[in-house]
Protein backbone atom coordinates (compact mmCIF):
# COMPACT_ATOMS: atom_id res chain seq x y z
CA UNK A 1 0.00 0.00 0.00
CA UNK A 2 1.50 3.07 -1.10
CA UNK A 3 0.19 7.01 0.34
CA UNK A 4 1.76 10.49 0.49
CA UNK A 5 0.99 10.09 4.40
CA UNK A 6 0.65 7.72 6.57
CA UNK A 7 -0.48 8.47 10.51
CA UNK A 8 -0.55 6.23 13.31
CA UNK A 9 -3.16 6.84 15.89
CA UNK A 10 -6.93 8.28 15.15
CA UNK A 11 -7.06 9.96 18.54
CA UNK A 12 -7.81 14.16 18.45
CA UNK A 13 -3.92 14.45 17.37
CA UNK A 14 -3.85 11.79 14.63
CA UNK A 15 -7.49 12.89 13.57
CA UNK A 16 -6.30 16.93 13.38
CA UNK A 17 -3.53 16.18 11.12
CA UNK A 18 -5.27 13.83 9.23
CA UNK A 19 -7.98 16.74 8.37
CA UNK A 20 -5.27 19.07 7.52
CA UNK A 21 -3.71 17.41 5.52
CA UNK A 22 -6.66 16.37 3.51
CA UNK A 23 -8.00 19.68 3.20
CA UNK A 24 -4.55 20.30 1.25
CA UNK A 25 -4.98 17.73 -1.15
CA UNK A 26 -2.61 15.22 0.65
CA UNK A 27 -3.42 11.40 0.00
CA UNK A 28 -3.61 10.06 3.74
CA UNK A 29 -3.86 7.02 5.46
CA UNK A 30 -5.78 6.60 8.78
CA UNK A 31 -4.68 3.66 11.18
CA UNK A 32 -6.05 2.99 14.63
CA UNK A 33 -5.68 -0.64 16.42
CA UNK A 34 -9.31 0.41 18.22
CA UNK A 35 -12.38 -0.46 16.31
CA UNK A 36 -13.56 3.29 16.70
CA UNK A 37 -11.23 6.07 16.13
CA UNK A 38 -11.14 8.72 18.41
CA UNK A 39 -8.50 7.58 21.24
CA UNK A 40 -8.88 8.73 24.34
CA UNK A 41 -11.49 11.51 23.59
CA UNK A 42 -14.04 8.81 23.30
CA UNK A 43 -15.06 8.33 27.30
CA UNK A 44 -13.95 12.32 28.08
CA UNK A 45 -17.07 13.91 28.94
CA UNK A 46 -16.12 16.24 30.90
CA UNK A 47 -16.06 20.28 29.54
CA UNK A 48 -13.32 21.49 27.85
CA UNK A 49 -12.75 25.33 27.10
CA UNK A 50 -9.10 26.61 25.71
CA UNK A 51 -9.63 24.94 22.13
CA UNK A 52 -7.88 26.35 19.26
CA UNK A 53 -9.63 28.67 16.81
CA UNK A 54 -12.03 29.88 19.05
CA UNK A 55 -14.02 27.06 19.67
CA UNK A 56 -16.31 27.61 21.76
CA UNK A 57 -16.60 25.23 25.04
CA UNK A 58 -17.21 21.57 24.81
CA UNK A 59 -17.53 18.19 26.45
CA UNK A 60 -14.36 16.15 25.09
CA UNK A 61 -16.91 13.11 23.84
CA UNK A 62 -19.13 16.33 21.61
CA UNK A 63 -15.46 17.20 19.90
CA UNK A 64 -14.61 13.84 19.41
CA UNK A 65 -18.30 12.99 17.59
CA UNK A 66 -17.72 16.50 15.44
CA UNK A 67 -13.94 14.89 14.84
CA UNK A 68 -15.16 11.79 13.55
CA UNK A 69 -18.09 13.27 11.16
CA UNK A 70 -15.20 15.15 9.07
CA UNK A 71 -13.23 12.89 9.13
CA UNK A 72 -16.19 10.34 7.74
CA UNK A 73 -17.24 13.41 5.53
CA UNK A 74 -13.32 13.29 4.17
CA UNK A 75 -11.08 11.55 1.26
CA UNK A 76 -9.04 9.85 4.52
CA UNK A 77 -8.66 6.57 4.21
CA UNK A 78 -9.51 5.26 7.76
CA UNK A 79 -8.04 1.92 8.81
CA UNK A 80 -9.48 0.90 12.06
CA UNK A 81 -8.72 -2.23 13.71
CA UNK A 82 -5.72 -1.99 12.11
CA UNK A 83 -2.16 -1.86 14.73
CA UNK A 84 0.89 -0.88 13.97
CA UNK A 85 3.59 -3.60 14.56
CA UNK A 86 6.87 -2.67 13.66
CA UNK A 87 8.93 -1.30 10.76
CA UNK A 88 10.80 -2.75 8.20
CA UNK A 89 14.14 -2.15 6.74
CA UNK A 90 13.23 -0.20 3.92
CA UNK A 91 11.83 1.88 6.11
CA UNK A 92 7.78 1.26 6.25
CA UNK A 93 5.49 1.07 8.72
CA UNK A 94 4.08 -2.72 8.96
CA UNK A 95 0.14 -2.81 9.67
CA UNK A 96 -1.86 -5.81 10.64
CA UNK A 97 -5.25 -6.69 10.74
CA UNK A 98 -5.08 -10.12 12.95
CA UNK A 99 -4.98 -12.04 9.78
CA UNK A 100 -2.22 -10.69 7.56
CA UNK A 101 0.72 -8.21 8.00
CA UNK A 102 1.50 -5.83 5.15
CA UNK A 103 3.30 -2.54 4.61
CA UNK A 104 2.95 0.61 4.00
CA UNK A 105 4.95 3.00 2.31
CA UNK A 106 4.41 6.70 2.72
CA UNK A 107 6.54 10.11 2.11
CA UNK A 108 6.11 10.78 5.50
CA UNK A 109 4.81 9.39 8.63
CA UNK A 110 2.78 10.85 11.98
CA UNK A 111 2.79 8.73 14.78
CA UNK A 112 0.43 10.36 17.02
CA UNK A 113 -0.09 6.88 19.17
CA UNK A 114 -0.33 8.94 22.11
CA UNK A 115 0.29 8.54 26.03
CA UNK A 116 -0.38 5.61 28.55
CA UNK A 117 -1.24 6.03 32.65
CA UNK A 118 1.78 5.22 35.35
CA UNK A 119 0.83 2.58 37.41
CA UNK A 120 1.62 2.77 41.13
CA UNK A 121 2.78 -0.77 43.27
CA UNK A 122 1.68 -1.39 46.66
CA UNK A 123 1.37 -5.29 48.40
CA UNK A 124 -2.15 -6.19 46.87
CA UNK A 125 -2.15 -4.19 43.85
CA UNK A 126 -2.82 -6.85 41.30
CA UNK A 127 -6.15 -7.83 42.70
CA UNK A 128 -9.06 -7.16 41.01
CA UNK A 129 -10.77 -4.24 42.21
CA UNK A 130 -7.21 -2.15 41.32
CA UNK A 131 -7.48 -0.19 38.47
CA UNK A 132 -5.91 3.47 36.87
CA UNK A 133 -7.91 6.02 36.68
CA UNK A 134 -8.54 6.01 32.82
CA UNK A 135 -9.32 2.31 33.51
CA UNK A 136 -12.22 3.83 35.88
CA UNK A 137 -13.25 6.69 33.69
CA UNK A 138 -13.73 3.78 30.27
CA UNK A 139 -15.46 1.50 32.39
CA UNK A 140 -18.07 4.30 33.64
CA UNK A 141 -18.43 6.58 30.71
CA UNK A 142 -17.31 4.23 27.66
CA UNK A 143 -18.57 0.68 28.65
CA UNK A 144 -21.21 1.90 31.12
CA UNK A 145 -19.96 -0.23 34.20
CA UNK A 146 -19.68 0.75 37.71
CA UNK A 147 -15.95 -0.26 38.59
CA UNK A 148 -17.24 -0.31 42.27
CA UNK A 149 -19.69 1.31 45.11
CA UNK A 150 -17.12 2.36 47.32
CA UNK A 151 -13.18 3.71 46.21
CA UNK A 152 -10.10 4.56 47.16
CA UNK A 153 -8.13 6.96 45.21
CA UNK A 154 -3.97 7.08 45.18
CA UNK A 155 -2.80 10.27 44.31
CA UNK A 156 -4.44 13.91 43.90
CA UNK A 157 -3.71 15.33 40.37
CA UNK A 158 -5.79 17.27 37.61
CA UNK A 159 -6.82 13.75 36.66
CA UNK A 160 -7.62 12.47 40.15
CA UNK A 161 -10.20 14.87 40.63
CA UNK A 162 -11.67 14.80 37.10
CA UNK A 163 -12.27 11.36 37.81
CA UNK A 164 -13.67 11.40 41.29
CA UNK A 165 -16.16 14.39 40.26
CA UNK A 166 -17.58 11.66 37.25
CA UNK A 167 -17.55 8.37 39.75
CA UNK A 168 -19.39 10.44 42.21
CA UNK A 169 -21.92 11.46 39.61
CA UNK A 170 -22.35 7.48 39.00
CA UNK A 171 -22.77 7.11 42.64
CA UNK A 172 -19.35 5.85 43.68
CA UNK A 173 -18.25 6.87 47.11
CA UNK A 174 -15.26 8.42 47.78
CA UNK A 175 -13.51 6.80 51.20
CA UNK A 176 -10.35 8.90 50.54
CA UNK A 177 -7.73 10.51 48.79
CA UNK A 178 -4.52 8.75 49.77
CA UNK A 179 -1.30 11.37 48.15
CA UNK A 180 2.20 10.10 49.59
CA UNK A 181 3.62 14.23 48.78
CA UNK A 182 2.80 16.53 51.77
CA UNK A 183 -0.16 18.53 49.39
CA UNK A 184 -2.61 17.50 46.93
CA UNK A 185 -1.14 18.10 43.71
CA UNK A 186 -3.57 19.22 41.45
CA UNK A 187 -4.26 23.28 41.54
CA UNK A 188 -7.24 23.27 39.82
CA UNK A 189 -9.49 25.12 41.97
CA UNK A 190 -13.07 24.86 40.22
CA UNK A 191 -11.97 20.96 40.71
CA UNK A 192 -11.36 20.92 43.96
CA UNK A 193 -14.06 23.39 44.99
CA UNK A 194 -17.39 21.51 44.98
CA UNK A 195 -15.80 18.06 46.02
CA UNK A 196 -17.83 18.28 49.35
CA UNK A 197 -16.39 16.07 52.71
CA UNK A 198 -13.82 13.83 51.28
CA UNK A 199 -11.26 12.72 53.34
CA UNK A 200 -7.40 13.97 52.16
CA UNK A 201 -4.84 11.68 53.95
CA UNK A 202 -1.49 13.64 52.58
CA UNK A 203 2.27 11.77 53.45
CA UNK A 204 0.47 8.72 53.23
CA UNK A 205 0.62 5.42 51.09
CA UNK A 206 -0.95 1.96 50.89
CA UNK A 207 0.28 -0.61 53.15
CA UNK A 208 -1.60 -3.29 51.99
CA UNK A 209 -4.66 -3.90 49.63
CA UNK A 210 -6.29 -7.28 50.93
CA UNK A 211 -9.71 -9.81 50.41
CA UNK A 212 -10.47 -12.80 48.91
CA UNK A 213 -9.97 -12.56 45.08
CA UNK A 214 -11.02 -8.94 44.93
CA UNK A 215 -10.50 -5.68 47.14
CA UNK A 216 -11.96 -5.46 50.01
CA UNK A 217 -9.72 -4.06 52.64
CA UNK A 218 -7.38 -1.08 52.44
CA UNK A 219 -4.90 -0.04 55.11
CA UNK A 220 -3.53 3.06 54.50
CA UNK A 221 -0.06 4.52 56.87
CA UNK A 222 -0.57 7.75 57.09
CA UNK A 223 1.43 10.38 59.93
CA UNK A 224 -1.03 9.39 62.59
CA UNK A 225 -1.08 5.45 62.14
CA UNK A 226 -2.55 2.74 60.20
CA UNK A 227 -5.89 4.26 58.82
CA UNK A 228 -8.34 0.90 57.83
CA UNK A 229 -10.81 1.59 55.53
CA UNK A 230 -13.83 -0.80 53.72
CA UNK A 231 -13.31 -0.19 49.92
CA UNK A 232 -13.94 -2.38 46.65
CA UNK A 233 -12.15 -0.45 43.99
CA UNK A 234 -8.88 1.24 44.46
CA UNK A 235 -8.30 4.04 41.58
CA UNK A 236 -4.52 5.16 40.53
CA UNK A 237 -4.20 8.40 38.86
CA UNK A 238 -0.43 8.85 39.24
CA UNK A 239 0.17 10.51 35.77
CA UNK A 240 0.65 9.75 31.57
CA UNK A 241 3.69 9.31 29.71
CA UNK A 242 4.23 9.00 26.29
CA UNK A 243 4.00 5.68 24.10
CA UNK A 244 7.22 5.05 22.89
CA UNK A 245 7.90 1.48 21.00
CA UNK A 246 6.73 2.87 17.53
CA UNK A 247 9.30 5.97 17.65
CA UNK A 248 11.90 2.90 19.21
CA UNK A 249 11.51 0.59 15.92
CA UNK A 250 11.39 3.85 13.48
CA UNK A 251 14.80 5.04 14.76
CA UNK A 252 13.82 8.06 16.86
CA UNK A 253 16.11 9.50 19.35
CA UNK A 254 14.74 10.06 22.79
CA UNK A 255 14.89 12.74 25.35
CA UNK A 256 13.73 13.51 29.01
CA UNK A 257 11.75 16.09 29.98
CA UNK A 258 9.93 15.05 33.26
CA UNK A 259 7.01 18.03 33.32
CA UNK A 260 6.19 16.43 29.62
CA UNK A 261 5.90 12.81 31.16
CA UNK A 262 9.21 11.49 31.53
CA UNK A 263 11.12 9.91 28.12
CA UNK A 264 9.41 11.19 24.71
CA UNK A 265 10.84 11.29 21.45
CA UNK A 266 12.64 14.29 20.30
CA UNK A 267 11.89 16.84 18.17
CA UNK A 268 12.28 20.22 16.26
CA UNK A 269 9.84 22.78 15.66
CA UNK A 270 7.95 21.18 12.83
CA UNK A 271 7.14 18.47 15.12
CA UNK A 272 9.69 16.02 12.73
CA UNK A 273 11.29 13.35 14.71
CA UNK A 274 15.57 12.43 14.89
CA UNK A 275 14.16 10.56 11.49
CA UNK A 276 13.61 13.18 8.83
CA UNK A 277 10.41 11.33 7.79
CA UNK A 278 8.63 10.73 10.83
CA UNK A 279 7.25 13.21 12.39
CA UNK A 280 4.86 12.86 16.00
CA UNK A 281 2.06 15.01 17.43
CA UNK A 282 -0.20 14.81 20.28
CA UNK A 283 0.48 13.46 24.23
CA UNK A 284 3.37 11.39 22.17
CA UNK A 285 5.13 14.94 21.80
CA UNK A 286 4.35 15.79 26.18
CA UNK A 287 1.61 15.21 28.22
CA UNK A 288 -0.57 18.39 27.46
CA UNK A 289 -4.15 19.61 27.64
CA UNK A 290 -6.45 18.81 24.99
CA UNK A 291 -6.14 22.61 23.03
CA UNK A 292 -2.50 21.86 22.62
CA UNK A 293 -2.72 18.00 21.60
CA UNK A 294 -5.23 19.26 18.48
CA UNK A 295 -2.19 22.31 17.10
CA UNK A 296 0.46 19.82 17.23
CA UNK A 297 -1.35 17.67 14.88
CA UNK A 298 -1.94 20.90 12.73
CA UNK A 299 1.64 21.79 12.95
CA UNK A 300 2.70 18.29 12.42
CA UNK A 301 0.65 18.20 9.03
CA UNK A 302 1.84 21.99 7.95
CA UNK A 303 5.32 20.54 7.99
CA UNK A 304 4.60 17.51 5.85
CA UNK A 305 2.50 19.48 3.33
CA UNK A 306 5.71 22.16 3.20
CA UNK A 307 7.76 18.74 2.75
CA UNK A 308 5.95 17.42 -0.03
CA UNK A 309 5.36 20.71 -1.79
CA UNK A 310 1.11 20.54 -1.18
CA UNK A 311 1.38 23.97 -0.34
CA UNK A 312 4.47 27.05 -0.67
CA UNK A 313 6.55 27.61 1.97
CA UNK A 314 5.21 31.50 3.06
CA UNK A 315 1.90 29.71 3.31
CA UNK A 316 3.06 26.80 5.55
CA UNK A 317 5.23 29.54 7.47
CA UNK A 318 1.95 31.65 8.23
CA UNK A 319 -0.16 28.44 9.54
CA UNK A 320 2.85 27.14 11.66
CA UNK A 321 3.39 30.75 13.04
CA UNK A 322 -0.43 31.07 13.71
CA UNK A 323 -0.58 27.26 15.49
CA UNK A 324 2.86 27.89 17.50
CA UNK A 325 1.20 31.34 18.46
CA UNK A 326 -1.96 29.52 19.84
CA UNK A 327 -0.11 26.94 21.32
CA UNK A 328 1.97 29.09 23.67
CA UNK A 329 -1.16 30.97 24.79
CA UNK A 330 -3.26 27.99 25.43
CA UNK A 331 -0.60 25.89 26.94
CA UNK A 332 0.31 25.85 30.93
CA UNK A 333 3.38 27.84 30.85
CA UNK A 334 5.67 25.49 32.21
CA UNK A 335 4.72 22.50 29.51
CA UNK A 336 5.62 24.92 27.02
CA UNK A 337 8.85 25.82 28.73
CA UNK A 338 9.88 22.28 28.28
CA UNK A 339 8.71 22.34 25.26
CA UNK A 340 10.96 24.86 23.48
CA UNK A 341 13.99 23.04 25.51
CA UNK A 342 13.03 20.14 23.65
CA UNK A 343 13.79 22.49 20.37
CA UNK A 344 16.41 24.41 21.26
CA UNK A 345 18.06 20.86 21.72
CA UNK A 346 17.20 20.19 17.96
CA UNK A 347 18.52 23.52 16.95
CA UNK A 348 21.96 22.40 18.03
CA UNK A 349 21.66 19.70 15.39
CA UNK A 350 23.01 20.11 12.07
CA UNK A 351 20.01 18.40 9.96
CA UNK A 352 17.56 20.52 11.67
CA UNK A 353 17.70 24.07 10.57
CA UNK A 354 16.22 26.68 13.03
CA UNK A 355 13.42 28.82 11.19
CA UNK A 356 12.65 32.66 11.82
CA UNK A 357 9.16 32.05 13.25
CA UNK A 358 10.45 30.21 16.27
CA UNK A 359 13.05 32.58 16.95
CA UNK A 360 10.24 35.55 16.67
CA UNK A 361 8.26 34.15 19.22
CA UNK A 362 10.55 33.71 21.71
CA UNK A 363 11.60 37.28 21.38
CA UNK A 364 14.66 35.93 20.00
CA UNK A 365 15.51 34.06 22.85
CA UNK A 366 16.40 30.71 22.73
CA UNK A 367 16.02 28.79 26.11
CA UNK A 368 17.74 25.59 26.93
CA UNK B 1 7.53 -1.97 51.65
CA UNK B 2 6.72 -5.86 51.90
CA UNK B 3 9.53 -7.18 49.47
CA UNK B 4 7.23 -9.94 48.53
CA UNK B 5 5.19 -7.47 46.74
CA UNK B 6 4.51 -7.88 42.66
CA UNK B 7 6.17 -5.56 40.72
CA UNK B 8 6.04 -7.46 37.00
CA UNK B 9 2.43 -8.72 37.35
CA UNK B 10 2.84 -10.60 33.37
CA UNK B 11 5.51 -12.48 34.74
CA UNK B 12 4.78 -12.62 38.30
CA UNK B 13 8.13 -11.35 39.24
CA UNK B 14 8.25 -9.45 43.13
CA UNK B 15 10.72 -6.48 44.69
CA UNK B 16 13.10 -9.16 46.24
CA UNK B 17 13.66 -10.78 42.98
CA UNK B 18 14.71 -7.85 41.57
CA UNK B 19 16.95 -6.71 44.29
CA UNK B 20 18.31 -9.91 44.11
CA UNK B 21 19.70 -9.05 40.40
CA UNK B 22 20.64 -6.00 41.22
CA UNK B 23 22.80 -7.44 43.82
CA UNK B 24 24.34 -9.30 41.06
CA UNK B 25 25.61 -6.37 38.88
CA UNK B 26 22.34 -5.43 37.15
CA UNK B 27 22.33 -1.68 36.22
CA UNK B 28 19.95 -1.52 33.98
CA UNK B 29 15.99 -2.37 32.86
CA UNK B 30 17.43 -4.22 30.00
CA UNK B 31 20.12 -6.06 32.86
CA UNK B 32 16.79 -7.44 35.17
CA UNK B 33 14.96 -8.23 32.17
CA UNK B 34 17.55 -11.02 31.22
CA UNK B 35 17.95 -12.32 34.76
CA UNK B 36 14.29 -12.37 35.52
CA UNK B 37 11.53 -12.25 32.92
CA UNK B 38 10.84 -8.91 34.20
CA UNK B 39 9.13 -6.82 31.27
CA UNK B 40 8.76 -10.40 28.78
CA UNK B 41 5.30 -10.51 29.71
CA UNK B 42 2.06 -10.34 27.55
CA UNK B 43 2.00 -5.95 28.55
CA UNK B 44 6.27 -5.99 27.25
CA UNK B 45 6.63 -3.88 29.98
CA UNK B 46 4.08 -1.17 29.63
CA UNK B 47 3.37 -1.97 33.41
CA UNK B 48 6.64 -2.54 35.25
CA UNK B 49 8.70 -0.20 33.78
CA UNK B 50 8.09 2.60 35.29
CA UNK B 51 8.06 0.58 39.19
CA UNK B 52 11.05 -1.21 37.87
CA UNK B 53 12.87 2.02 36.80
CA UNK B 54 11.65 3.28 40.85
CA UNK B 55 13.48 0.24 42.17
CA UNK B 56 17.06 0.81 39.92
CA UNK B 57 17.32 4.58 40.88
CA UNK B 58 16.53 4.43 44.53
CA UNK B 59 19.30 0.80 44.89
CA UNK B 60 21.57 2.57 42.84
CA UNK B 61 21.31 6.04 44.31
CA UNK B 62 20.04 7.94 41.04
CA UNK B 63 17.79 10.30 39.51
CA UNK B 64 14.68 8.60 37.84
CA UNK B 65 15.94 10.63 34.55
CA UNK B 66 19.32 8.62 34.68
CA UNK B 67 17.83 5.31 34.73
CA UNK B 68 16.74 4.67 30.90
CA UNK B 69 14.17 3.00 29.56
CA UNK B 70 13.63 -0.88 27.68
CA UNK B 71 15.03 -1.73 24.96
CA UNK B 72 11.56 -2.19 22.96
CA UNK B 73 11.63 -4.33 19.40
CA UNK B 74 9.07 -5.19 16.94
CA UNK B 75 6.14 -6.91 17.56
CA UNK B 76 4.99 -3.82 19.29
CA UNK B 77 1.80 -5.64 19.82
CA UNK B 78 1.15 -9.95 20.59
CA UNK B 79 0.77 -11.22 17.06
CA UNK B 80 0.56 -14.84 15.89
CA UNK B 81 3.93 -15.82 13.37
CA UNK B 82 1.77 -17.10 11.27
CA UNK B 83 -0.09 -13.79 11.04
CA UNK B 84 3.72 -11.47 10.94
CA UNK B 85 4.34 -14.38 8.10
CA UNK B 86 1.89 -13.49 5.56
CA UNK B 87 3.77 -12.07 2.30
CA UNK B 88 6.69 -12.85 3.76
CA UNK B 89 8.41 -12.05 0.27
CA UNK B 90 7.98 -8.78 1.25
CA UNK B 91 10.56 -7.52 3.65
CA UNK B 92 8.94 -9.16 6.73
CA UNK B 93 11.20 -11.93 7.88
CA UNK B 94 14.52 -9.90 7.36
CA UNK B 95 13.39 -7.21 9.30
CA UNK B 96 12.72 -9.57 12.37
CA UNK B 97 16.30 -11.08 11.74
CA UNK B 98 17.91 -7.45 10.81
CA UNK B 99 16.36 -5.85 13.50
CA UNK B 100 18.38 -8.34 15.77
CA UNK B 101 21.81 -7.63 14.38
CA UNK B 102 21.46 -4.05 14.36
CA UNK B 103 24.06 -2.12 15.60
CA UNK B 104 24.07 0.32 17.66
CA UNK B 105 22.20 -1.61 20.01
CA UNK B 106 23.26 -0.04 23.24
CA UNK B 107 22.37 -1.24 26.86
CA UNK B 108 20.04 1.61 28.09
C1 LIG C 1 -6.80 6.13 29.84
C2 LIG C 1 -6.54 7.58 29.54
C3 LIG C 1 -7.46 8.55 29.94
C4 LIG C 1 -7.24 9.89 29.68
N1 LIG C 1 -8.15 10.80 30.10
C5 LIG C 1 -7.90 12.13 29.93
C6 LIG C 1 -8.83 13.12 30.39
O1 LIG C 1 -9.86 12.81 30.98
N2 LIG C 1 -8.56 14.43 30.17
C7 LIG C 1 -7.43 14.80 29.50
O2 LIG C 1 -7.21 16.01 29.29
N3 LIG C 1 -6.54 13.89 29.06
C8 LIG C 1 -6.74 12.58 29.26
N4 LIG C 1 -5.84 11.64 28.82
C9 LIG C 1 -4.63 12.11 28.13
C10 LIG C 1 -4.81 11.83 26.63
O3 LIG C 1 -3.54 11.40 26.25
C11 LIG C 1 -5.26 13.08 25.86
O4 LIG C 1 -6.44 13.60 26.39
C12 LIG C 1 -5.56 12.84 24.35
O5 LIG C 1 -6.51 11.82 24.14
C13 LIG C 1 -4.31 12.55 23.60
O6 LIG C 1 -4.59 12.57 22.22
P1 LIG C 1 -3.68 11.83 21.19
O7 LIG C 1 -4.36 11.98 19.89
O8 LIG C 1 -2.29 12.29 21.35
O9 LIG C 1 -3.66 10.30 21.69
P2 LIG C 1 -4.85 9.25 21.98
O10 LIG C 1 -6.15 9.89 22.18
O11 LIG C 1 -4.31 8.38 23.07
O12 LIG C 1 -4.89 8.41 20.63
C14 LIG C 1 -3.86 7.55 20.24
C15 LIG C 1 -4.44 6.50 19.34
O13 LIG C 1 -3.36 5.74 18.82
C16 LIG C 1 -3.74 4.41 18.73
N5 LIG C 1 -2.52 3.60 18.74
C17 LIG C 1 -1.52 3.59 19.66
N6 LIG C 1 -0.56 2.72 19.31
C18 LIG C 1 -0.96 2.16 18.13
C19 LIG C 1 -0.40 1.19 17.25
N7 LIG C 1 0.80 0.61 17.49
N8 LIG C 1 -1.09 0.86 16.14
C20 LIG C 1 -2.30 1.44 15.86
N9 LIG C 1 -2.87 2.36 16.65
C21 LIG C 1 -2.21 2.72 17.77
C22 LIG C 1 -4.63 4.18 19.93
O14 LIG C 1 -5.53 3.12 19.71
C23 LIG C 1 -5.36 5.52 20.04
O15 LIG C 1 -6.61 5.51 19.42
C24 LIG C 1 -6.06 10.29 29.03
C25 LIG C 1 -5.14 9.32 28.62
C26 LIG C 1 -5.36 7.98 28.88
C27 LIG C 1 -4.32 6.97 28.46
S1 LIG D 1 3.94 -6.11 33.96
FE1 LIG D 1 5.93 -6.64 33.39
S2 LIG D 1 5.67 -7.36 31.36
FE2 LIG D 1 3.67 -6.80 31.94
Amino acid sequence: MKTDLLIIGAGPAGINAALTADAAGAEVILVDESLQPGGQLRQQTQLFSNLPKNKKKTRGTSLNNHLVESLNASNVKVLSNHAMVGSYLNGNIGVTDGFKTFEIHAKKYILATGAQEEGKIFPGWTLPGVMTAGAAQILINRELVLPGKNAVIVGSNDFAFEVIKQLRICGVSIKAVVEDKDQLQSEKQDLLSDLGNITFLTNSTIELASGSGEVEHVSIRTPSGIKELEADFICISNGFTPILEPFEVMNCKFTYKEILGGWLPAYNMNFQTTNSNCYLAGSAAGITTLGPILLTGEIAAWSVLEELEFISPREAHNQKKECWEELMTLENNNVFQKRTEIIADSLLQDNWNPKSYFTELQGGQIHG
Amino acid sequence: MDKSTIVCRCEEINIDEIENALKNGAQTFDDIKRLTRTGMGSCQSKVCLHPVREIIADYHNKDLQDVGISRMRIPLKPIRMGTLATESKDSNVASVFGESVEEGDENR
